[in-house]
C-alpha cells in the first residue's frame, strides 16, 4: 500500500463528496490503494551512528523481493539514513552500540539501521 | 607426508607489502601464459567437480601456476622461503548467468596480526563483470564477523571486482569478506582456489630498501567501516610481525606510528620501531 | 634524524595535576605573548594548509609556543623530564561565519586506561570568543571509553565546556578526551594550531610537591560522574593519578566505601594502600 496514493485518493474523494459528484468507483479505488502490500525493508549500513552518516551498505527487500541495488554507490537511492526518512522510510532498529565500543576490534559493516515502510 | 616446499626469488616491494597488509588482496592480471589458461580450462572440463586435486599431479600446471614467476615471487615475499605447496585445489566452477552470491568469510577464519598461509585464487578465463567475478571488500580481513550475520548485506560501498583477464591470479588473506559477483554472460566460470603455507619465521626479506622511510607513511585508508586510522594500525601491526619485528612495535595511542601526516618535520616520527628506522644510505 | 627533547622545570602542584586527571584539560589564558600571536596569525596566512608543519621551523614560535614557559612547565609535569616536542602541526583554520556543529569524536588512536603517554595541545593565536566557533570538549570524558562511530548522534551534551579564549591562549588535553567544533556566527579568520608532545621517561611523581597533601584524603571525584555508575570517575582518576606518582602497581580497588571513594571520614579510608602514603 502507497499511504502518499492512498491520501490523495482519499483527498479526492473528499473534494468530489463536497461537490456532490462522489461515485462509488471512488471509493472503491481508495479501497484497492489500501490493499496491503509486503513489508518493504531496507538495510542501510552506515559510517556512524547519526542518521547523517554515509551510507556504506544498502540492501532492499521489496515486494516480497530481495530487490537489485546498483552498484556504484553514487547511484544509490540513498546516501544518508536521512535521506531514508525523508523519503517515508521508518527505523525499526537502530544500531547496537555494544558492538562499536572496542577501538581495537571492528565488528561487522559499520553502524546498522533497518528500515521498514 | 606434506606437500613440497617451494623458493623462488622474491618479487614485492615494501610499498606493495604495506599495501597488502592494508588492504588484505594483490591481483596479478595475465601472468599464467594463453597456453596453460587453455589447457587448464580443458582439464577442468574433464574433471568439472568441486575439487579437481588431479590438476595438482600435472607439472605443466605445477610450474607455470602454482610456481608462476609474477605469483610465486608475491607468495614469497608474503610468505617467506620456502613456502609450502598446495595440497588441494577447489574450483568454484559456475554456470553463468548466476545471483550474487552472499557475503562471507570462509570457515576457518581467524583475526590476528599475522600471516602464516595465503589464499590464492586464478582465473583460466577471462573473467570480466558479466562473468561474475569475486567481490572482495578491502580492509575487511580486519572487520570481525560470522558469515551467518552478514547473509543480508549487499551491495557495499568500496567492495572490488576482480574482473581480470585470463591468467590472472589474486592473493588474500584468508579471512577476508568475498563473494562471487553477479553474472549477466553466459558460459562457464572457472575459478580455481588454493593455500600456500608458511614454512619459515617472518623477516624482512622482500625487495626491501632499507632507505625507506616508514614516518608518516599514509597507510590507512579513511574506510568509513573503520574507527579513524584503525586499519593503518592493523596493516602496521601486520607488516610489523612480517618483518619480525612483533616485540618492538606497540601502537601508544594518539598521532604516533602509523598516523600519517602530509607535512611534517624531519624527524623519525614517535612509535615507529627501530628496525624499521631507515639506513642511511 | 632522532626526535628533539627538551626540559622545563615543572610547574603544576598535586592540586593541578589531580585536577587535570578529574578534567583531562587544562586552559592556560593568554599565555603568549600578543606580538608573537600576532606573528603567528601573520604565517599562517602565507600557509593555509591544515598542517603548517613549517611554523615549527621558526625560533620564535617554538621559544614562545612550543617551549612558551608556563605551558612547558605544565607539560612538563604531566610528561615527565625529556618530552618530545611535535613534528606535526595541524591547524582547524576556519572562515566564519561558519554554520554547522561539528559531530561529537575522539580522535582516532585514543588508547583508555590510567597512561598518559602524550598530550595533545592546542593555540589560538586570535581572539577566539564563542562566536567565532571554539573547541568543546566534555570535561572528565577522557575516562569514559567511546569510539567516534557510536558518538556519531551525539547532540548537546550536559556539562560540556566551551573553550573560548582570549588570544596566546593554550589548551592542553589528554588525547582521548570528547570534542567537536562549534557553530561559528561571527565573522573573520579562526585559527586552532594542534600538536604532540610525547613522554620519553618513565612517569614519577616530579612536579611540584604540595607540603600538605594527602592522598589518603585526596578527593577524586569529578565531572565524569554523570557518564557511569557511581564512583566510577573516581577510581579512573585516582588510578590516573598513580600511574603519573609511578605508583601505579600500588592502586587498588578493595570495593564498597573503600578509598578513593570521597567521603568525610575520622581515619584513613580503608583500601588505602599504605604504600601510597610514602610517595
Amino acid at each position: 500500500m502507497s499511504v502518499d496514493k492512498l491520501r490523495v485518493q482519499l483527498q479526492l474523494c473528499l473534494e468530489r463528496f463536497r461537490r456532490g459528484e462522489l461515485a462509488e468507483a471512488d471509493l472503491a479505488q481508495a479501497l484497492a490503494l489500501a490493499e496491503p502490500s509486503p513489508q518493504q525493508l531496507l538495510y542501510l549500513q552506515a559510517g556512524g551512528s547519526s542518521v547523517d552518516s554515509r551510507v556504506i551498505g544498502m540492501a532492499l527487500i521489496a515486494g516480497g523481493e530481495v530487490q537489485e541495488v546498483p552498484a556504484d554507490p553514487e547511484q544509490w537511492p540513498y546516501q544518508t539514513v536521512l535521506d531514508a526518512i525523508r523519503a517515508g522510510w521508518r527505523v525499526i532498529k537502530f544500531p547496537e552500540l555494544a558492538l562499536l565500543v572496542h577501538p581495537d576490534q571492528t565488528i561487522g559493516l559499520g553502524c546498522e539501521f533497518v528500515l521498514e515502510k | 607426508m606434506l606437500p613440497a616446499t617451494y623458493d623462488c626469488p622474491p618479487t614485492l616491494s615494501d610499498q606493495q607489502i604495506l599495501d597488502f597488509c592494508r588492504d588484505g588482496y594483490l591481483v596479478l592480471p595475465g601472468v599464467v601464459p594463453e597456453e596453460i589458461n587453455r589447457r587448464t580450462v580443458a582439464f577442468l572440463e574433464e574433471h568439472n567437480g568441486p575439487q579437481p586435486d588431479p590438476i595438482l599431479g600435472e607439472e605443466w600446471f605445477t610450474e607455470a601456476v602454482l610456481k608462476n614467476p609474477a605469483a610465486a615471487g608475491a607468495v614469497r615475499s608474503l610468505l617467506g622461503a620456502h613456502f609450502r605447496l598446495p595440497g588441494m585445489m577447489a574450483n568454484h566452477r559456475t554456470h553463468c548467468p548466476q545471483p550474487a552470491q552472499k557475503w562471507h568469510r570462509d570457515g576457518g577464519s581467524i583475526y590476528n596480526r599475522r600471516l602464516d598461509y595465503l589464499q590464492v585464487f586464478y582465473y583460466p578465463s577471462d573473467t570480466p563483470e558479466g562473468m561474475g567475478p569475486t567481490e572482495v571488500v578491502p580492509g575487511s580481513h580486519f572487520v570481525r564477523s560470522k558469515s551467518n550475520y552478514m547473509r543480508h548485506y549487499d551491495c557495499i560501498r568500496h567492495g572490488v571486482r576482480t574482473a581480470a583477464p585470463a591468467g590472472s591470479i589474486f592473493l588474500t588473506i584468508y579471512s577476508i569478506w568475498h563473494r562471487r559477483g553477479k553474472s549477466t554472460g553466459e558460459g562457464v566460470r572457472n575459478l580455481l582456489k588454493y593455500n600456500y603455507w608458511r614454512t619459515t619465521p617472518p623477516r624482512r626479506d622482500w625487495l626491501a630498501d632499507l632507505a625507506f622511510n616508514f614516518s608518516w607513511i599514509h597507510l590507512s585508508s579513511g574506510r568509513p567501516t573503520f574507527e579513524q586510522f584503525m586499519d593503518g594500525i592493523g596493516a602496521a601491526e601486520l607488516f610489523t610481525w612480517l618483518c619480525g619485528l612483533e616485540q618492538e612495535y606497540h601502537f601508544q595511542g594518539g598521532q604516533c606510528w602509523p598516523v600519517s601526516a602530509i607535512n611534517r618535520a624531519p624527524y623519525t616520527q614517535e612509535g615507529l620501531p627501530v628496525g624499521l628506522w631507515p639506513h642511511p644510505l | 634524524m632522532s626526535r628533539r627533547t627538551c626540559d622545563h622545570p615543572p610547574t603544576l602542584t598535586d592540586s593541578q595535576v589531580l585536577e587535570f586527571c578529574r578534567q583531562g584539560f587544562l586552559m592556560l589564558p593568554g599565555a603568549v605573548p600578543e606580538q608573537i600571536n600576532r606573528r603567528a596569525f601573520e604565517y599562517l596566512e602565507t600557509d593555509t594548509h591544515y598542517e603548517p608543519t613549517r611554523i615549527l621551523d621558526f625560533d620564535w614560535f617554538q621559544d614562545q609556543v612550543i617551549c612558551n614557559p608556563t605551558a612547558a612547565g605544565a607539560v612538563r609535569s604531566l610528561l615527565g623530564p625529556g618530552y618530545g616536542l611535535p613534528v606535526l602541526m595541524s591547524n582547524h583554520r576556519r572562515q566564519c561565519p561558519h554554520e554547522g556543529v561539528g559531530g561529537w569524536h575522539v580522535d582516532g588512536g585514543s588508547r583508555w586506561g590510567p597512561q598518559l603517554k602524550d598530550l595533545q595541545v592546542f593555540y589560538y593565536p586570535q581572539d577566539t570568543p564563542v562566536e567565532m566557533g571554539p573547541t568543546e570538549v566534555v570535561p572528565g570524558t577522557h575516562l569514559v571509553p567511546n569510539t567516534q562511530r557510536a558518538m556519531a548522534h551525539y547532540g548537546r551534551i550536559r556539562g560540556s565546556a566551551s573553550t573560548a579564549a582570549p588570544a596566546g591562549t593554550i589548551f592542553i588535553t589528554c588525547y582521548r578526551i570528547w570534542h567537536r567544533a562549534t557553530a561559528a556566527p561571527g565573522s573573520g579568520i579562526r585559527n586552532l594550531l594542534k600538536y604532540c608532545y610525547w613522554r620519553s621517561a618513565p612517569p614519577a611523581r616530579d612536579w611540584v610537591r604540595e607540603p600538605g597533601f594527602d592522598m589518603a584524603r585526596a578527593n577524586f571525584s569529578g565531572p565524569a560522574a554523570g557518564f557511569g555508575e557511581q564512583f566510577h570517575e573516581c577510581y579512573s582518576a585516582a588510578e590516573m593519578f598513580c600511574w603519573l606518582a609511578g605508583q601505579h602497581p600500588h592502586y587498588q580497588v578493595t570495593g564498597g566505601q573503600s578509598w578513593p571513594l570521597p567521603a568525610l571520614r575520622n581515619d584513613l579510608p580503608y583500601g588505602f594502600n599504605p604504600a601510597l602514603a610514602t610517595v
